[in-house]
């Protein structure tokens, strides 16, 4: 075998391998069940802290029902747009 | 203690048995077999990185290899979402990246016990950062941090509705952070034990088939162990972010 044909077969080589070793575009990026985990904690630790600062309010303000009423709806928003922010980062990527 | 029939519960596992009855101040500080395992997996860590960096060596064997490439990964995610400004925060967020992920794998052995799989831990590490990020924006733009929580160009009368709402979209980051790890590594945990448990109980031969699931399993378990310290680290390093950059 001739020297430019080993290196043109080296190059075929390196070619077919690098077509094959480069990484697809994945669209499998977010498995179903990790992504629905992802939003799920969002939303639950924005109602926690929503919930615990009513339950605070109240003890120290009186308020009874009201401050736990307003923070539980504030609580639930803050979660929304939680989950918004990270739906924005995940489309950025 | 537990019945007889309760023994072989799948959350036995996440059982803190004190090897020590320490108290100080009121408080119990009793050595126990999450501290121990917090131990095994600091001292892994430490004997990895510098017994395979040791060498130095200009080609770098297997090992060196891994060792640099988890130098590297966390320097990529520093210098991709903080910029510049984050060199300085690498030890805090390799540290971390390197406890929370070889925590996770020393809890993937066999009898070993997974100090991750305790929110409190997880909190723990949550509110190192909340509280670190949090000091941080003030240090960088001081009373103007505030302004964090300020959407510009929206109508004034939306503020009083839209503040309450960044503040606890805000406060509510390290209950996120935190429960996100703890969860997942309960979760799975549980769910291995649960699977081991039909291995016993099933009759004949069946038992090979819940078998075969757990190897699959294990191997998912590793994935998420990785995948969750990942989480971990980009958050942090995302929050260290918009200590910097207001918006």
């Amino acid at each position: 075998m001739d020297k430019d044909d080993k290196l043109k077969d080296l190059k075929d080589r390196i070619q077919t391998a690098e077509t094959i070793n480069t990484p697809q575009p994945s669209n499998k990026k977010n498995s179903g069940a990790g992504f629905g985990f992802k939003i799920s904690t969002e939303i639950i630790a924005a109602l926690v802290v929503g919930v615990g600062i009513g339950l605070i309010v109240d003890k120290y303000l009186g308020t009874k029902p009201f401050g736990l009423i307003i923070f539980f709806i504030f609580g639930a928003l803050a979660g929304f747009l939680n989950v918004y922010r990270v739906m924005r980062r995940i489309e950025k990527q | 203690m537990a019945s007889k029939g309760e023994k072989h519960s799948p959350l036995e596992q996440f059982e803190i048995i004190p090897f020590s009855n320490t108290e100080l101040g009121g408080y119990d500080i009793s050595f126990t077999n999450s501290s121990l395992s917090m131990i095994i997996t600091v001292a892994v860590i430490t004997l990895f990185l510098t017994l395979t960096v040791n060498p130095r060596s200009l080609v770098p064997s297997r090992m060196q290899l891994v060792s640099e490439l988890m130098y590297n990964f966390i320097a990529q995610l520093l210098s991709d979402t903080v910029g510049d400004n984050g060199k300085k925060y690498f030890p805090f967020v390799f540290s971390l990246f390197m406890f929370v992920l070889i925590g996770n794998m020393v809890g993937m052995v066999p009898y070993q016990f997974t100090f991750t799989s305790h929110i409190i831990v997880t909190f723990a590490l949550a509110a190192i950062v909340f509280i670190g990020t949090t000091i941080l924006g003030f240090a960088n733009h001081g009373i103007k941090f505030f302004s964090f929580f300020y959407i510009p160009g929206v109508p004034f009368y939306m503020h009083p509705l839209l503040i309450p709402i960044e503040v606890i979209s805000y406060l509510s980051r390290p209950i996120s952070l935190s429960v996100r790890l703890f969860a997942n590594m309960l979760a799975g945990h549980t769910l291995l034990k649960v699977f081991a448990g039909f291995v016993v109980a099933m009759p004949f031969f069946t038992g090979v088939f819940p078998l075969v699931f757990i190897v699959a399993l294990t191997g998912l378990e590793i994935l998420i162990a990785f995948l969750q310290a990942y989480v971990f680290a980009i958050l942090t390093c995302l929050y260290i972010n918009d200590a910097y950059h207001l918006h």
